[in-house]
């Protein structure tokens, strides 16, 4: 405290002696100017900073017996003895200090009062003067004149002193801090107290002395409750104690630290079913091949015009990894797609469902079914022998005569031809005028009659061979009195009428609608046709001995395409675009329908044991109907690629054959066995290519040769084929 | 009344019954969809594959019992449970509580894994079969930057990193690394553990960076799994071999050569054993029987020597059945592959330079009996050490240059390791361009699959490694340059295949020639017949359609679905084919260019 005291006051007595030095020695105030500057740094280096080393020298200059500075309890008086001292001091080394700073201004003047006597007037008023104000004697104090700022600033570079330095525009002169000021600037901008010494927290000094008392300050004897432990505490304690045993309080578990311990520990034994689904692990990732590596073989790297070329290719077909080489291990870089990569397995990990599939390593071949040897099939139709040449419009319809000796051909050039099968001859010939959708030998071998569609109509023709006696029957077959209608006579207008034809010397069935086939049945008798725009009257069926036509007397569902007659019974097969209808022409009730699943049906055959028929269709597949086995397909053939035109059966080997518009007719192998358990063996022997494809048509029409395993073929290039078995 | 109408309390039939979508098993089980994924991501439950698709295509189908089964799932209780703690913590945290905030947080019940790890791997053998995917994933997240975004924690990567390490020194210990193959991707390390083959990726030992457009908490949510997973993988393995885990390793090597460190601390750490059980002959075979991997070649020449002192001198006999038991034992701990790989490097010394990838070759060469040492304070032998026989280097040093030894580049180690013999080291020499680094994965045993030059050689270099028979002067100068034997092999096929055609051709046209004849005598007869035109066809013709008939005709009686399975067949034969012939083809161009230079 003391000492403080001694520090604030002590400015203020040099001032006085300034002060008083001011007044006595006004007239000569330059000269008292240097002694007061002095003195005042003295005073204030000596009073200020204790240890600086300004203040020191100061002592050593002025000879004054070393005074302890630190010794901070001196009194003001001595303070103002040694300030005496030094002034006297600096007096003597007056001299030394003109030398040295002669041309020092007279800044430090200032301290004392200001040189302007102006007072607090706006400094703006003096502006324009050519002085600043007054001093104390009221002569003007001129202005100085103003350096240009070039020289300032380049006089200030070279200062280093610059920066302590504040222009004063009261007084208009140039001030410069002193150390101490600067410190005590700092001091000030810290919002600590200026002064360098004070000491805000000073240690504590204990005014009263303990060491000689006698007696303690109290009397009071030491209470009883230092001595025994305190009865709340325990009580407390208690409570805690029950608390905790009652669990109404508790302690935080030691963090656990989830460590590894042996978990498969005896996993020999394990039988324990797992009450979840069959676990299916995931597949493991593909491991990597030689064009995945730092360094691949150089065949491995696609050119730049192969990766240009990925960009061309759609984005799932582009391939996912290029590869790539360094020359080096320390140049591969960190590949980009790592985390990506690793996401995409999670993804797949926990997104996509499992399904043990099984991966068949084994040889294409090994899938198709052996099939029996060809050869032990034989014999079935391979070669072309024959060619019957003559029609000039597309072959489309043929039919060979039951002994086998003949063969009769219809043609879009609207003609009908007899060959000799053997020679391949033409024996008759009827110009029709009109395409032949279908032309069909009689199945007895002693009536030679032929039916040919033609448009609307049905003619039977006479065909001629035979004997006399043969010839005599057919004239009476042929004969018809009267045009005569079919059966229902009344506001309808009759389906077909019977009608002579002189012109080929035959009977002419003319029907509502185009016929596009006729089947006979195998007495000979009857036949059937089809006009697949008739409606409720398509499928029609006449008799050749009465004359008589009459309609079926169920519903079709769908458009008829084909009809046949069963081999033996009295059945009949209606083939519609989608479905078989099977009838009981006895009974008049249909027994069954078979769903071929075929888009348009376009042909149907039956076997000649009567249980089985192929239908063909215009997709090119072939279905085989079991019909004691289902309504579906026992299988199904996708063997052309096109239309099939017909499908038929061998009557006595166990052959089938499809033609196509591909120009092409498969053979087939289609056994039927007598077991019932044995399924029908179907094995495809042979394609008979030949026939040239003209306007889109391939082979219009197939038929077998009733004894021999010969298959007749009408192209739509005007040709009909013989293939033969050898 | 509708087509599918179903009364009301009519229980549900089929697939309905069986499978249930996502949304409905979400309702179910009272959850979210984050929290649904997760606890399928630890159950290991996919969705599955119903045969009909009640609910549409565009459905995820789970199995009913599926769900059940995570109903009954204690995990989904205790995430309940932690739902409540958070909100708590979240309370506390509005009300400026941080203290109760943070002691809730240290509070949070932590779920169980272990008992999942249990109830998914039901034997030891299930979690090694499934643990590809868990080392790689380990191994990525070992190099990715912790962020505090990501959430990414530090602890995390620290802890992927520690299980790596051990995992690698364990297999480098027990000497089960089988290949190694360095891509693009990373280094592809395959190790056989009681026999299952595990194949895990290493990314290259620099940092990963995350893209934004990777999920990060479904890959953390695996990494919850595969973390404790492949802690309890490697306690069961390390127990195996009698060595206490956690490991403890030397903090300085750990940061200089981590599987370093750990590979000596377990060979260290084995021998001891050995040396207490030494004191008695009968316990000591007794002993040797139980702890059986631990043991090694080198192990027991040690504890040999130990019996020769301890034992009295005149009983060679019984010195001489130890010999006999340890060997025998050797051959059932190690199988004939294993020690292959333990003795590759037996008489190697390696020491790396800088810049090769170090930790991946710390784990190989020490894995493939080698011994290895590089720049640093704890290496085991310095660079000047003269019985150092290989010195790995990437880039040509300016320094020193010591004669008595070999520098090589770093795809020496991994050729070797695949070849599984020491590979000359010219081509890998320092400078040059080394010969390509082949994929060890690649099966070339499929028919018509294309070999590289360079496995040709290597397969040269091997057959004469078995023989042990060096290579004579001629035969030398054969196999240094392989690809002109290979060459005069193929030219000697070719030609029998050429000649082999020639004669078959022969064959054919005298066939035709004489069925023509045949065909012209048959003909005759039928010209004389009248006005036909007899088609005189050969039977060649026909016969040459007869094949593709053939093959044509089975393909006509098979159902549709065995020949669309064909069709895939042969169309995915076809684009394999066509790969094939690619490389080939640039191959071919490659050569042409040669020879062209040359």
């Amino acid at each position: 405290m003391v000492e403080l005291d001694n520090q604030k006051e002590e400015p203020i007595p040099s001032d006085y002696n300034e002060d008083s030095d001011d007044s006595d020695s006004t007239q000569h105030s330059d000269e008292s100017d240097f002694e007061d500057s002095s003195a005042d740094k003295d005073g204030d280096s000596s009073s200020g900073s204790s240890d600086s080393d300004s203040d020191s020298k100061s002592e050593l200059e002025d000879g004054s017996p070393a005074q302890d500075n630190s010794g901070d309890s001196e009194d003001a008086e001595s303070q103002d003895e040694d300030d005496v001292k030094s002034e006297g001091g600096s007096e003597g080394s007056d001299i030394h200090q003109e030398g040295v700073g002669g041309d020092e201004s007279d800044s430090s003047e200032d301290e004392v009062a200001p040189r302007n006597t102006i007072g607090e007037v706006p400094l703006k008023w003096y502006e324009d003067e050519p002085h600043i104000g007054y001093d104390i004697k009221g002569k003007k104090i001129k202005k100085k004149e103003k350096e240009d700022k070039l020289g300032s600033f380049l006089a200030n570079v070279d200062d280093s002193k610059n920066w302590r330095k504040i222009y004063d525009e009261y007084n208009d002169e140039v001030v410069e801090l002193t150390k101490d000021e600067i410190k005590i600037v700092r001091k000030l901008m810290k919002n600590q107290a200026p002064h360098t010494d004070f000491d805000p927290y000073p240690t504590y000094v204990d005014w009263f002395k303990w060491d000689g008392a006698k007696h303690p300050l109290s009397n009071a004897p030491e209470p009883k409750r230092r001595f025994i432990p305190s009865k709340w505490e325990a009580k407390k304690v208690v409570q805690y104690v029950r608390a905790i045993r009652n669990g109404s309080i508790t302690f935080d578990k030691p963090k656990e630290e989830d460590d590894a311990y042996l978990l498969w520990e005896d996993d020999s034994g394990l039988t324990e079913k797992a009450n979840h689904l069959a676990y299916v692990p995931a597949p493991k990732q593909k491991l990597p091949g030689h064009d995945e590596s730092y360094n691949p073989p150089l065949e491995y790297i696609p050119t730049q015009e192969e990766i240009n070329s990925y960009q061309l290719m759609y984005e799932e077909d582009r391939p996912k990894f290029i590869p790539k080489r360094f020359t080096s291990m320390r140049s591969i870089p960190a590949y980009e797609n790592a985390m990506k990569e690793s996401f995409e397995r999670c993804l797949d990990l926990y997104l996509c469902p499992r399904v043990r599939r099984k991966r068949l390593n084994i040889d294409p071949e090994s899938l198709k079914p052996k099939l029996p040897n060809k050869k032990e099939l034989k014999p079935y139709p391979i070669t072309c022998y024959i060619e019957y040449k003559g029609h000039e419009g597309a072959v489309t319809s043929i039919s060979v005569e039951a002994s086998g000796q003949w063969m009769a051909s219809g043609s879009s050039d609207g003609t009908v031809r007899v060959w000799e099968v053997e020679t391949g001859r033409c024996l008759r010939r009827w110009e029709i005028g009109e395409a032949v959708n279908c032309v069909t030998w009689n199945p007895l071998p002693d009536i030679h009659i032929l039916a040919v569609s033609v448009g609307q109509d049905v003619l039977l023709l006479n065909t001629g061979l035979g004997d006399e006696e043969e010839q005599q029957r057919i004239k009476e077959l042929l004969l018809v009195d009267s045009p005569k209608a079919s059966e229902e006579t009344g506001k309808k207008a009759p389906s077909v009428s019977w009608l002579k034809d002189d012109k080929h010397d035959g009977i002419r069935l003319r029907h509502l609608k185009t016929v596009t086939s006729v089947e006979w049945h195998r007495k000979g008798d009857y036949f059937s046709t089809v006009m697949p725009a008739g409606e409720s009257r398509s499928v029609l069926i006449h008799q050749l001995s009465k004359k008589l036509s009459q309609k079926l007397p169920f519903k079709l569902h769908g458009l008829a395409v084909r009809s046949t007659f069963h081999p033996s019974r009295s059945i009949f097969f209606i083939c519609t675009k989608k479905t078989v209808r099977v009838y009981d022409l006895l009974k008049r009730k249909l027994i069954k329908t078979l769903y071929t699943g075929l888009k348009e049906a376009s042909s149907i055959a039956v076997h000649p044991g009567g249980d089985n028929l192929i239908v063909g269709s215009k997709e090119g597949k072939l279905c085989w109907f079991d019909m004691d086995l289902s309504a579906k397909p026992y299988k199904t053939l996708k063997c052309h690629p096109k239309d099939i035109n017909n499908v038929v059966f061998h009557r006595s080997y166990p052959l089938f054959a499809s033609c196509s518009d591909d120009s092409t007719a498969y053979v087939f192998h289609g056994m039927v066995y007598s077991d019932l358990n044995q399924n029908p063996l179907i094995v495809p022997l042979e394609i008979l290519r030949g026939h040239a494809n003209s306007n889109g048509r391939g082979i219009l029409d197939c038929k077998f040769h009733p004894r021999q395993p010969w298959l007749f073929t009408a192209g739509a290039d005007k040709l009909i084929k013989l293939y033969c078995h050898y | 009344m509708g087509k599918h109408y179903r009364p009301a309390g009519k229980k549900k039939e089929g697939n309905a019954a069986k499978y249930v979508t996502r949304t409905q098993a979400i309702r179910l089980l009272q959850i979210s969809l984050p929290l649904f994924r997760k606890l399928c991501i630890l159950k290991g439950i996919t969705p599955r594959e119903p045969k009909k698709k009640f609910k549409g295509n565009d459905k995820t189908y789970y199995h009913v019992k599926d769900i059940a089964f995570l109903h009954h799932e204690p995990l989904l209780e205790m995430h309940r449970a932690i739902r409540v703690h958070e909100r708590k913590i979240k309370k506390a945290e509005a009300k400026k509580n941080v203290e109760r905030a943070n002691r809730l947080r240290e509070k949070t019940p932590k779920p169980k894994i272990d008992r999942i790890i249990r109830q998914r791997y039901p034997r030891f053998v299930d979690a090694l079969g499934e643990l590809d995917d868990c080392l790689t994933m380990v191994h990525l997240f070992a190099t990715v930057p912790a962020t505090k975004e990501k959430k990414i924690d530090v602890d995390l990567i620290h802890k992927c990193r520690k299980l790596a390490h051990e995992w690698q020194a364990f297999i480098a210990r027990t000497h089960r690394l089988r290949k190694t193959f360095v891509s693009v991707k990373g280094i592809y390390y395959q190790a056989e553990v009681e026999g299952q083959t595990i194949t895990w990726l290493t990314p290259h030992a620099l940092q990963q960076v995350v893209p934004d457009d990777v999920d990060i908490p479904t890959m953390l949510n695996f990494l919850q799994i595969y973390q404790p997973l492949l802690g309890f993988v490697n306690f069961h393995l390390y127990h195996s071999i009698n060595l206490k885990y956690p490991p403890l390793l030397d903090p300085e090597l750990e940061a200089e050569a981590a599987v370093y460190g750990l590979i000596r601390y377990a060979q260290s750490n084995n021998k001891p054993t050995i040396l207490e059980t030494s004191e008695l002959v009968e316990s000591e075979q007794l002993e040797s029987k139980q702890d059986g991997p631990e043991i090694q070649n080198k192990k027991s020449e040690l504890r040999l020597a130990q019996l020769q002192h301890q034992l009295p001198s005149n009983e060679p006999g019984a010195l001489m059945h130890l010999v006999e038991k340890a060997a025998g034992e050797d051959g059932e701990e190690y199988d004939d592959e294993t020690k292959q790989c333990k003795n590759l490097f037996q008489n190697v010394k390696i020491f790396l330079s800088r810049e090769v990838p170090r930790e991946s070759l710390h784990f190989v060469i020490p894995a493939f009996g080698g011994m290895v040492s590089w720049e640093g304070e704890k290496a085991p032998f310095a660079e000047t050490d003269q019985s150092i026989t290989h010195q790995i280097v990437d880039r040509e040093a300016q320094g020193h240059r010591f004669l008595s030894r070999e520098y090589v580049q770093p795809q020496w180690v991994f050729d070797c390791v695949n070849a599984r013999i020491i590979l000359p080291t010219e081509n890998y020499m320092v400078g040059r361009i080394p010969p390509p680094h082949l994929s060890p994965f690649v099966d070339y045993g499929e028919e018509g699959s294309y070999v590289p030059d360079y496995a040709k050689t290597i397969k040269h270099l091997q057959a004469a490694a078995r023989k042990e028979v060096l290579p004579l002067p001629g035969v030398e100068k054969d196999l240094e340059d392989p690809q002109n034997l290979l060459a005069e092999g193929i030219i000697d096929r070719a030609a029998a295949n050429q000649a082999a055609k020639e004669k078959q051709k022969l064959m054919i046209l005298e066939k035709q020639y004489h069925e023509d004849l045949k065909k012209e005598l048959q003909g005759a007869t039928y010209t004389s017949a009248g006005s036909t035109e007899v088609i005189q066809t050969g039977e060649s013709l026909n016969n040459g359609q007869a094949n593709i008939d053939d093959v044509d005709m089975a393909e006509l009686v098979m159902p549709n679905k065995k020949r669309k399975l064909l069709k895939a067949m042969e169309i995915s034969n076809q684009r394999k084919q066509s790969k094939n012939d690619t490389i080939i083809r640039r191959k071919k161009k490659l050569d042409e260019a040669q020879n062209q230079r040359s």
